[in-house]
């Protein structure tokens, strides 16, 4: 298990990292490697050049507003622990502490993950839940793709070869948000067999007025649930009627593996159901 | 001393990063190799073409089969003595067939391994795709893909023992069952890989072979003879090793292989198996299929049990092969329990799949398993409790030796105590409670049990006719009063550093500090046995002590004729200087130094019937009784155990602590072979689980802790012991078996494979009917 020969190319900023992809057919970017480094070690990817973006100065967290901007090279470990992402991004930070295990959360980015486009990885699945976007810049300049443009395939996006994810761009989560990552796996840290992200707002009365859900482990990319959960729109709470024909709805309407049809119909059910707890509490906290 | 919880000293070395596993081993010129392996399940190999590969830069060799045969290689068997099992034969490299998905094909000698696997990707091999067959009931029907055509079948080998009374009993028996019970395929997965490194002497013409082998000695004997050299030629040291499990029990192509590329290349070479490679083509386990027929009473007792044994044995070019641990499976059937008259019918089928083999239990967790479904079937049946159950079927407590209808010589203690421990340990009554409790608020919680009577230090002449049942061990005095042990087992982290240490400590009286232990060093030793089979104890403890008690005798005489400055006795060291330096003041007939080889068996083993046609395979034997709680998910299929006893007996315990270890490391092995892990294939052959990723082993904290209660009936050979490395492997697939089982009875779910995996579970449990609670499963 050694990688086919490749040259590196460790960069200073990102006009010099994508000239340097620019140059070559077969370079490919390298951020934290968790997921590029095994592929290349069964040759199952074959870089020419490995283009390091850990230098370019692309880590970073900034609130603006509504919007919340990460960098791309932004470790999952620090997703998981910075009090401002859990402030206005539960939904990613609670996502992000399921990844794998510290050491793997230490080295990979937010960017690898994404472009890696992992079916049943976590981050991409908070991305068409959240509603968020990607900005990414090349010689030609600068574009933002939103979630539901980004994946097309297993390990497969929209980005151009020459292509650099700079940022992530992801809604900041209102006074009364709840939201909710659950997944099922065999074993603890594992990739996810199955999974739902979900996020609602809900207005003065407690209504719930915004949903945004996901769901990975179905399809080869992350699936938008938010029609099939339309039910959960200006409920309340989430009763146990509600929580069993969200798992009815999905099973039923879900294609692809039954199996995982039924799982992500429970874990929607429990997602809903922790959404609106933690709802609940951040109504108290901020009142 | 013996029955300390001494701490492990090889610890020290081992967890600090300072162990010398086989990759830490470098000498001056070493090149690496890397070796091709078919991606086909079965194909007819026409032609290969190594040109690219030879010519990149950086390669030393590329060698195939061909080249093999020009440079003397010698073909391998399976050394199976038994009549009746087919002939065969296998060069180092696949010649102008493969067999399954990673058949060793070509070799690249390199100056890296990274330039081998380049040049690997340059070899071209023409060849013509031929059906697979992957079931072996599918391999035994009309008609099926045969894997060697010569033999007209792929029925490798069939053994039956069917009583001719079996049929009567069974017919007159007040309740007969028959059910098939499923053994999965896992593979053992040490977390070090095989490896083997080769160095050729110019200079005297011997070959130096280090390898994370179980068997170094058997080992050299396989080389010398695939290599064509004596066997004072090689010597094989087994370095520190991560794990063995049996999976390195066996002597591989691989090992054969990077000793003929050394000869061939005249350079130091090295080979390190990769996790893939492992995975694929590193000897599978298990795979079997029981069907079962009962006949009992309405007590319970066991009146006649017959099983058909289907095993899987893969391609068989193995030394000694899956035949070996079926042919136990067949005669591990009954284990601690009376079940009056008992037949089987084993066939052992060759398919297009990973040679099937050695790991931990070898053979008995598929007979153990098979023999605790059968007793909680009748349980079931008759309403009674799996424990009284397994009462009435235990071996009497007496005679000792019990010798079964087969000859098999049982020497436990009462069995029936160590299961009135369990019941208290457990707490099994109070469990019962809790389980009704937990069934009242719709929760699946159940009980499993099990009672094993395993057999240890076993004689394998039935499957491999090189396996002698006996152990050396040289032990030394040395002038300033330190104490050397050498063995011929081989530690894989079992801790034999300490334990063997402790028994030569408790024989001299001296510190455990003062001892030091080697193994695996053929040049230590004429011959040796190595660790597998539960052995080590027994057999190489029992050298020790053997060995040592000699010299301990003879210091006492050379201590009696002394002369001392003071009134004192002389003291450990004094005695060592007299016997080492002033030979001159010895006793007449005492010879000078303190040094002892002696090679040790128990001598209770027959592997050839005796004038009664009887049989006896194992030295001694250790009983060992277990319950497990868990609570089954039905909404995931997640299997979460809530409490594991073991009550333990094997004899003197040398080390409390180790014994834990062993028993320990046997339940996370025998938990995840059951929860987790499982070698799957597709139906053209292509492997299926050939990373981590799809291979699921448990991880810490998806083994919870076993509690281990430890009584001691010490056993007849030196020393007491009783071997213990297998017993919780053994147990733990059946008794969470059980245990699941009884969890999902409520729902009609019955458990008849190993395979309690999540996901199989959760579908079992779907097609019984159920519909998961999607608000109960959101709030928990
Ligand atoms: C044992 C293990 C367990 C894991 N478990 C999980 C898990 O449970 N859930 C999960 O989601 N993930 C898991 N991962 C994967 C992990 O999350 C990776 O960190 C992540 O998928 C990739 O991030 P990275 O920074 O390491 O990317 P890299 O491996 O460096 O790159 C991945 C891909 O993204 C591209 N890329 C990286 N950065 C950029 C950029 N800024 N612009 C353009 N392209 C870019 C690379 O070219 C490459 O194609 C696991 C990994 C391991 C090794």
């Amino acid at each position: 298990m050694k990688p086919a020969p490749f040259d590196y190319v460790r960069c200073a900023n990102v006009p010099e990292a994508i000239a340097a992809l620019s140059g070559d057919e077969g370079a490919k970017v390298i951020a934290g490697g968790q997921s590029l480094v095994p592929l290349m070690a069964m040759r199952l990817a074959r870089p020419t050049l490995l283009v390091d973006v850990n230098d370019v100065g692309l880590d970073g967290i900034t609130v603006e507003r509504d919007v919340i901007r990460i960098g791309a090279c932004t470790r999952h470990r620090r997703l998981e622990r910075d009090p401002v992402i859990a402030r206005v991004a539960p939904l990613l930070q609670e996502a992000a502490g399921l990844i794998g295990y510290p050491a793997i959360r230490t080295r990979g980015t937010i960017g690898g993950s994404l472009v890696h486009a992992d079916p049943v990885a976590e981050l991409p699945t908070v991305l068409v839940a959240a509603g968020g976007f990607v900005v990414v810049r090349s010689g030609a300049g600068t574009r933002v793709i939103a979630a539901v443009d980004l994946f097309t395939g297993f390990l497969d996006t929209t980005l151009e070869h020459d292509e650099i994810v700079e940022d992530v761009l992801l809604p900041v989560a209102g006074t009364r948000h709840g939201s909710s990552f659950c997944e099922w796996s065999p074993r603890e840290g594992d990739f996810a067999t199955a999974g739902v992200a979900l996020a609602i707002e809900r207005d003065d009365d407690g209504r719930c007025v915004a949903l945004g859900a996901a769901a990975c482990g179905l399809a080869s990319v992350p699936l938008d649930c938010s029609t099939l959960l339309a039910a959960v729109l200006g409920e309340t709470s989430a009763s146990g009627a509600l929580l069993r024909q969200i798992a009815r709805v999905m099973r039923a309407d879900l294609a692809g593996d039954p199996d995982r049809a039924d799982l992500v119909g429970l874990l929607a059910a429990r997602a809903v159901h922790r959404a609106f707890a933690r709802s609940d509490e951040r109504s108290a906290a901020a009142a | 001393m013996i029955g300390e919880r001494t701490e492990r000293r090889e610890d020290a070395r081992l967890t600090s990063g300072r162990g010398r596993y086989l990759a830490d081993h470098d000498v001056p010129g070493l090149a690496h190799v890397a070796i091709l392996r078919s991606t086909s399940a079965h194909a007819v190999i026409r032609g290969i073409d190594v040109s690219g590969a030879t010519a990149l830069p950086g390669v030393i060799a590329v060698v195939t089969q061909a080249d093999l045969d020009r440079a003397g290689a010698r073909p391998m068997t399976h050394r199976l003595p038994l009549l009746g099992v087919l002939p065969l034969e296998w060069g180092l490299l696949a010649r102008d067939r493969a067999r399954f998905v990673g058949e060793p094909i070509a070799a690249v000698v390199a100056a890296t391994r990274s330039i081998a696997e380049d040049a690997m990707e340059l070899i071209v091999i023409d060849e013509e795709q031929l059906p697979a067959v992957v079931d072996p009931f599918v391999a035994l029907a009309p008609g099926a893909p045969l894997l060697y055509s010569e033999w007209g079948t792929n029925e490798f080998f069939r053994m039956t023992s069917l009583p001719p009374v079996l049929g009567d009993v069974l017919a007159t028996a007040p309740y007969v069952k028959q059910f098939r019970l499923t053994d999965h395929r896992i593979a053992a997965l040490p977390l070090e890989g095989h490896g083997v490194q080769a160095a050729p002497d110019p200079a005297t013409g011997t070959l130096h072979v280090y390898a994370s082998n179980q068997q170094p000695h058997q080992l050299r004997t396989v080389i010398a003879e695939t290599c064509g050299l004596d066997e004072q030629s090689v010597r094989v040291v087994a370095p520190d090793m991560g794990g063995g499990f049996g999976n390195k029990q066996h002597f591989t192509r691989e090992e054969c292989l990077t000793a003929m590329l050394a000869l061939i290349t005249g350079r130091p070479v090295r080979w390190i198996q990769d996790r893939t490679e492992g995975l694929i083509s590193s000897i599978h386990s298990r795979e079997q299929v029981h069907d079962v027929t009962v006949g009992y009473d309405d007590s319970g007792k066991v009146l006649a049990y017959r099983v058909d044994v289907t095993a899987n044995v893969g391609n068989p070019i193995l030394y000694f092969s899956g035949i070996g641990p079926a042919i136990v499976t067949v005669g591990a059937l009954e284990g601690g329990y009376d079940f009056g008259v008992v037949g089987f019918d084993l066939r052992c089928v060759a398919t297009n799949t990973c040679p099937i083999g050695a790991y931990r239990g070898f053979g008995q967790p598929q007979a153990h398993f098979s023999s605790e479904r059968t007793l909680d079937a009748i349980a079931v049946d008759l309403g009674l409790d799996p424990i009284d159950v397994r009462r009435r079927n235990l071996l009497p407590d007496g005679p000792r030796p019990w010798i079964t209808g087969g000859g098999a010589r049982i020497d436990v203690g009462p069995l029936g105590p160590h299961l009135d421990a369990l019941v208290t340990e457990f707490g099994y009554g109070r469990w019962r409670d809790l389980q009704s409790e937990a069934r009242a608020d719709g929760r699946l919680v159940g009980i499993g049990v099990s009672a094993l009577v395993q057999g240890t230090a076993p004689t394998q002449y039935g499957v491999a006719g090189r396996f002698g049942s006996y152990e050396s061990a040289a032990v030394a005095v040395l002038p300033d009063g330190r104490v050397t042990v050498a063995v011929g087992t081989k530690s894989q982290g079992q801790g034999h550093e300490t334990t063997l240490a402790q028994v030569a400590a408790d024989v001299f009286g001296v510190g455990v500090d003062r001892v030091t232990v080697t193994d695996g060093d053929t040049a230590q030793l004429p011959y040796g046995m190595g660790t597998w089979g539960s052995r080590t104890a027994v057999m190489a403890g029992g050298a020790v002590l053997r060995a040592a008690t000699q010299l301990r005798e003879k210091m006492d005489r050379i201590a009696a004729g002394m002369q001392t400055a003071s009134a004192e006795p002389p003291t450990f060291s004094e005695i060592a200087e007299e016997a080492w330096w002033q030979t001159h003041r010895l006793p007449a007939d005492e010879e000078p130094g303190l040094q002892q080889t002696v090679v040790y068996t128990p001598g209770n083993t027959m592997p050839v019937p005796d004038e009664h046609g009887h049989m006896n395979f194992d030295e001694t034997f250790a009983a060992h009784m277990t319950a497990v709680a868990v609570e089954v998910d039905p909404e995931t299929g997640d299997v979460r155990v809530l409490d594991a006893v073991l009550v333990s007996d094997c004899g003197v315990v040398i080390n409390p602590m180790v014994v834990e270890g062993q028993h320990q490391g046997g339940f996370a092995q025998g938990l995840g072979a059951v929860l987790f892990e499982e070698v799957r294939y597709d139906d053209d052959g292509q492997p299926l689980t050939s990373t981590l990723v799809d291979y699921t082993i448990p991880e810490a904290p998806d083994v919870p802790r076993l509690r281990v209660v430890q009584r001691e009936t010490p056993s007849a050979v030196a020393g007491g012991f009783r071997g213990v490395g297998e017993a919780s492997i053994i147990a733990t697939p059946a008794v969470i078996a059980g245990a699941v089982a009884d969890a999902l009875a409520p729902l009609g779910v019955e458990i008849t494979s190993t395979r309690l995996h999540a996901h199989y579970l959760r579908r079992a449990i779907r097609a019984a009917g159920y519909t998961p609670d999607a608000s109960a499963f959101a709030s928990r």
